[in-house]
């Protein structure tokens, strides 16, 4: 899927859910507000830093702002320059009031939207990577419990063993991976 | 405070917003902004006596079509600077427009006459007091459109500020051209454009001050 395409896909789901929320709909205004804390999160802290205290302050503070001036959004433009709007704003903010001096391009809404498709596909490229490491049957066993979100006893007859066999394969494959994080961290 | 639990408080006030609330707001203050400006005339310096008969000049229209002109963009574009991820096309492209048009009257006026009557023309009987005038007459407007403004979320607040000074520049113009006898093009476009000026140039600079949210 081109980054355009998948940017007129999120453009689309969030626009209706916001155009819902605007006529009164709780529900579609949580949904709207909780996947925009996932964009807004990896938004700030691509440009803070991952482990910056202040992300998740600015991330309330942005959430607080969409909610709070919903009546700014015209329902006839679309939705992903808005949103994109407040959060550059609340982070040119951020940046004035902590008294440093930065140059925030002004982008399109790809910008805010693109990121977390970026690093969804980061991470998809890194189990894969993490996941070769392992035996072939253990590795197929991994990729089915826990990316295909077969059952374990499913999981195990595709393997040939029993479910018991199968639970601690799976579980020792993750411990695997997980130590090769660790060492590649360090 | 976590961010899904400030969600789940926030989605369960989510109250039903009208459409076109922006300009709900901004036509009560330009209305409300507009007869305060009749009033302080009236009271200040009274219409001008000849009004009836000016009515049907085309000098009186040049003035006010322009000051409207000014007006309009200015009104055009505080309601699109207040939106973030806005685009402000159509309010630029109009105050664009207005300020050529009077640019090119007054132009041809001046070519027409000899350059010894030019600074007669242009500076007419009242030249200081239009500009000062009009500050005045505005005044209301802009403190009109500031409060619409802050009630909007303008993300790029210089900008906001001078559109909300070219809005009352314009409809401060616009009631004073009821008051003011100058018929010259060239007039028009130096004082009436200084007057309106005065406000956009404020906005800018108080923009980033009162504007933040």
């Amino acid at each position: 899927m081109s980054g355009q395409a998948a940017l007129d896909g999120v453009e689309a789901r969030l626009k209706g859910l916001m155009l819902r929320g605007l006529d009164g709909d709780g529900a579609s205004q949580g949904e709207l507000l909780s996947t925009l804390s996932r964009h807004l999160r990896a938004y700030f802290a691509r440009r803070l830093g991952h482990d910056a205290p202040d992300v998740e302050d600015l991330v309330q503070e942005a959430l607080l702002a969409v909610h709070l001036k919903r009546d700014t959004y015209d329902r006839r433009q679309p939705f992903t320059p808005w949103a994109y709007g407040v959060a550059r704003y609340k982070l040119l903010d951020h940046f004035r009031r902590s008294g440093a001096r930065r140059e925030t391009p002004l982008e399109d809404a790809g910008a805010l939207f693109a990121a977390e498709e970026v690093s969804e596909r980061e991470a998809q490229l890194d189990l894969e990577r993490l996941m070769d490491g392992l035996p072939a049957r253990q590795r197929a066993l991994v990729r089915d419990v826990k990316l295909t979100g077969l059952s374990v006893e499913e999981a195990s007859r595709r393997a040939g063993l029993s479910p018991g066999a199968a639970k601690v394969s799976v579980h020792r494959g993750v411990q695997a991976m997980a130590r090769k994080v660790r060492d590649e961290d360090r | 405070m976590k961010t899904d639990d400030l969600i789940a408080g926030l989605a369960a006030r989510t109250p039903v917003i009208p459409a076109s609330l922006a300009w709900r707001r901004l036509s009560v203050a330009v209305l409300a902004a507009a007869l305060a400006a009749l009033v302080i005339l009236k009271l200040g310096w009274g219409m001008r006596p000849d009004i009836h008969e000016a009515m049907r000049t085309s000098a009186f229209w040049m003035k006010a079509l322009y000051t409207l002109a000014l007006g309009a963009a200015g009104l055009l574009l505080v309601e699109r600077v207040g939106r973030p991820g806005a685009r402000t096309g159509a309010g630029l492209f109009v105050l664009a427009a207005a300020l050529l048009t009077i640019a090119g009257l007054a132009a041809r006026e001046l070519m027409a006459l000899p350059i010894a009557d030019w600074r007669a023309d242009w500076t007419g009987e009242s030249s200081w007091h239009c500009p000062m005038r009009i500050t005045i007459l505005a005044a209301p407007a802009f403190a009109a459109a500031l409060l619409v403004l802050r009630r909007m979320a303008p993300p790029r607040p210089v900008l906001a500020g001078a559109a909300a000074g070219l809005l009352a520049g314009g409809v401060g113009a616009t009631v004073y051209g009821l008051g003011c006898t100058e018929t010259a093009a060239a007039f028009t476009a130096g004082w009436y454009t200084l007057g309106v000026a005065v406000w956009a140039a404020v906005g800018a600079l108080v923009g980033p001050r009162v504007l933040r949210w």
